[in-house]
């Protein structure tokens, strides 16, 4: 299997980009800058926390990162402004390239994040991380400023460890295991070795993001690799063990509802790509069901999971970044 | 910023000065709060110190034998030694939720302000004087001191100030909590458990009973102790613990005490005569009685005019503190025991649980207390706290 010398190649574990001095020295050699995006949605528990110490330690302590930005989806608690009193840029998604139309999502945050921010690299952190540390920033820039061949970086957290009986299972989550990964091998077998494929965390170069079109919801990740994957192949790939990651658990019904996003933005892929064809358009009603009082109910969520053009396809974005 | 301290208006032109290190200043707060350290384990609190000691180039920085993180300024000139102290353990267990939330006036979780502020504080030290530009005649040592709290009876700081070759100078024990805190002097404080413990069956004489009921007339002969109002003494009996169900007398009970005076010799006496009472109680009940002292400081500390206390006083001022002195039950004591001038100051303000609520620490006057700290430190440093 094709993609077993990457994965002896292309993990690491975030110790070996520990030392972030030598990191900023390499990355102002090559001349680049880095951003961080932290997309939000109502984290105020978190926010503050994230921000201080990767501020404090890759910016105001070693000049790593050139940038922290908040991009918030609409929160009504006191993200924005707690992100604010720490020193990040804030901005709110929809009050930027209005003239795209009005979209909601993680996916749009880190589209946007294309636009809003000037790093070469960018570094996308979810906020809902309860013991952030900076290797989740360093351990996933280091590749890319390592190697030039590294265009996308991805982060893992539940390290294969040693036990009894051998190896146990990397544990890449419910919907990794029971949707992600069965589909990747039946389509994309080599892209089966990224271990944790929807994690929120991962830094890519920008003059490959902004060739891919971004699905706001939660498709935005698959999308992503599927993407990157067709244009650049398995070694475009790194991906990063940064050990244990503390964030709220998810129920099995949300994760549900991930799962029929993360479907939809598959399967629009392997239609594009010719492999599957369809019909009739997909439905875009998920069903689920409550046990009430006395009967079963049945919620029906609608998710459409549009997806964002390629960001070099923006006049105003070509504009501002590529304005020969 | 070299005449920093030398005047009021510099002074107060210091918490701005240093705006630039706050979210480092709070980032390190949140990281060491973050990390469990009940008492006798600290190590991984003692490794972050020690390396972020390591980071700022500290000649020595290690731990010493019993496990203190200890980190050497080393000064232009070092005829004085200045020790500031902060202890690295917490009330809190080890499986006790630690993770923080940062708002934005506070960062609150638990043991934040009782000392992770602290420990951040001294860790911070080496960066926040090179960020000024200071440059200390001085040697400076930073110490997170290990095994200070409840049984641990300050064994980090004891050992420490009893084997380090040379002198200390002046010490300054840093608190996260409260601002304003001037603690100068000591009042005497023993704390210790009694147990009582029911004997098997078969060797059980005429009288014995619950070892609850035989606590209970402990309690009403200690009770019965007549404590002066001066010097001041008082008697706090502060645990108690027993049983275990509704329908069983129990075998075992533990009472958790405290005397506290401004006078060692009454702390004697009483500590005696509570002896005594546990010896009757134990042969009158036929019980195993036994009474265990576990922490002890010693009455005493500098005066209110030494110079210390008045250029701390001058410099609280200068920054718009509102002092609040009184005595301590922190590390000073130990410092007092050996005779070195000390204080002990705190960080900023906030609420200190125990357990009971949410522990949190205002941000806002953080650089006014590291500035006071800074402060104090040039104080020292240029003689001005020496006494004639």
């Amino acid at each position: 299997m094709k993609n077993e010398p990457w994965l002896a190649e292309r993990t690491f574990h975030h110790s070996q980009f520990w030392d972030i001095k030598r990191l900023v020295e390499q990355k102002e050699r090559q001349g680049l800058t880095i951003s961080l995006c932290l997309p939000a949605l109502n984290e105020e528990q978190t926010i503050g926390q994230e921000i201080v110490i990767l501020k404090a330690e890759l910016a105001d302590r070693y000049p790593l990162l050139d940038e922290i930005a908040v991009i918030d989806s609409g929160s009504t608690d006191r993200t924005r402004e707690i992100a604010a009193s720490f020193g990040a840029e804030v901005y709110l998604a929809a009050e930027h390239l209005r003239e795209e139309g009005e979209q909601r999502g993680k996916g749009e945050n880190l589209w946007k994040a294309l636009f809003l921010l000037k790093g070469d690299i960018l570094v996308f952190v979810d906020a809902d991380i309860r013991n952030i540390h900076p290797r989740f920033v360093y351990g996933l820039v280091g590749p890319l400023i390592d190697d030039p061949d590294v265009h996308y970086v991805k982060a893992f957290y539940d390290r294969p460890l040693a036990f009894s009986g051998g190896l146990r299972p990397t544990g890449g989550g419910r919907v990794t295991e029971i949707l992600i990964r069965p589909l990747f091998s039946l389509f994309y077998p080599e892209l089966t070795a990224i271990l944790q494929p929807l994690s929120g965390e991962y830094a890519g170069r920008r003059s490959i993001l902004e060739q891919i079109p971004f699905p706001v919801g939660y498709g935005v990740e698959t999308g992503m690799i599927m993407d990157i994957y067709e244009r650049l192949g398995l070694y475009a790939f790194a991906q990063t063990d940064l050990d244990r990651r503390i964030h709220r658990n998810q129920e099995t019904i949300a994760l549900g509802r991930m799962a029929f996003g993360v479907l939809r933005t598959f399967m629009a892929r392997l239609q594009r790509r010719g492999v599957v064809e369809f019909h009739d358009p997909l439905p875009c009603l998920m069903r689920q069901f409550e046990v009430g009082e006395d009967a079963y109910r049945q919620i029906a969520y609608t998710i459409e999971e549009v997806e964002r053009r390629p960001m070099i396809e923006v006049d105003a974005y070509r504009q501002k970044f590529h304005p020969e | 910023m070299s005449a920093i301290a030398e005047n009021a208006v510099e002074l107060s032109r210091l918490p701005e000065a240093l705006k630039p290190m706050r979210e480092r200043l709070l980032a390190n707060l949140v990281m060491i709060a973050q990390i469990p350290a009940p008492s006798g384990e600290e190590e991984h609190r003692v490794r972050f110190l020690l390396d972020r000691f390591a980071e700022a180039g500290l000649a020595d920085a290690a731990a010493d034998e019993v496990g203190n993180a200890v980190g050497r300024w080393h000064g232009r000139d070092g005829k004085r030694t200045i020790l500031l102290a902060s202890h690295l353990d917490t009330i809190y267990p080890a499986n006790f939720d630690h993770n923080v939330t940062v708002e934005s006036d506070r960062v609150i979780g638990p043991g934040t302000g009782d000392n992770a502020l602290g420990a951040a504080i001294v860790s911070m030290m080496p960066f926040v004087l090179e960020h000024l530009g200071i440059q200390l005649q001085s040697d400076l040592i930073l110490l997170g001191s290990i095994n200070s709290l409840g049984r641990g009876n300050h064994a980090g700081l004891r050992f420490f100030l009893e084997h380090l070759p040379g002198r200390v100078d002046v010490g300054i024990c840093v608190e996260g909590l409260q601002l304003g805190r001037l603690n100068y002097f000591s009042i005497g404080t023993a704390r210790g458990d009694v147990t009582c413990d029911v004997r098997p069956e078969p060797s059980r004489s005429y009288g014995s009973e619950s070892a609850l009921v035989v606590i209970n007339h402990i309690i009403n002969r200690i009770l019965g102790i007549a404590t002066p109002s001066r010097p001041y003494t008082i008697i706090r009996l502060g645990r108690l613990r027993a049983g275990v169900a509704y329908d069983v007398e129990p075998d075992h009970a533990e009472l958790g005490l405290e005397i506290v005076s401004h006078s060692d010799e009454m702390i004697d006496e009483i500590h005696q005569r509570i002896r005594d009472i546990v010896a009757e109680m134990s042969a009158r009940h036929a019980v195993n009685a036994h009474e265990d002292l576990f922490f002890r400081t010693r009455a005493g500390g500098i005066p209110f005019s030494h110079r210390l206390v008045k250029c701390i006083l001058g410099i609280m001022q200068s920054l718009g503190i509102e002092p609040d002195q009184g005595h301590s039950p922190s590390e000073l004591s130990e410092f007092i025991a050996r005779g070195i001038p000390a204080v002990t100051l705190g960080i900023s303000r906030g609420e200190r649980s125990r357990m009971k609520g949410t522990d949190y620490v205002l941000i806002e006057p953080i650089l006014t207390g590291v500035a006071q700290l800074v402060g104090a430190i040039l104080a020292i440093d240029r003689g001005a706290c020496d006494e004639e």
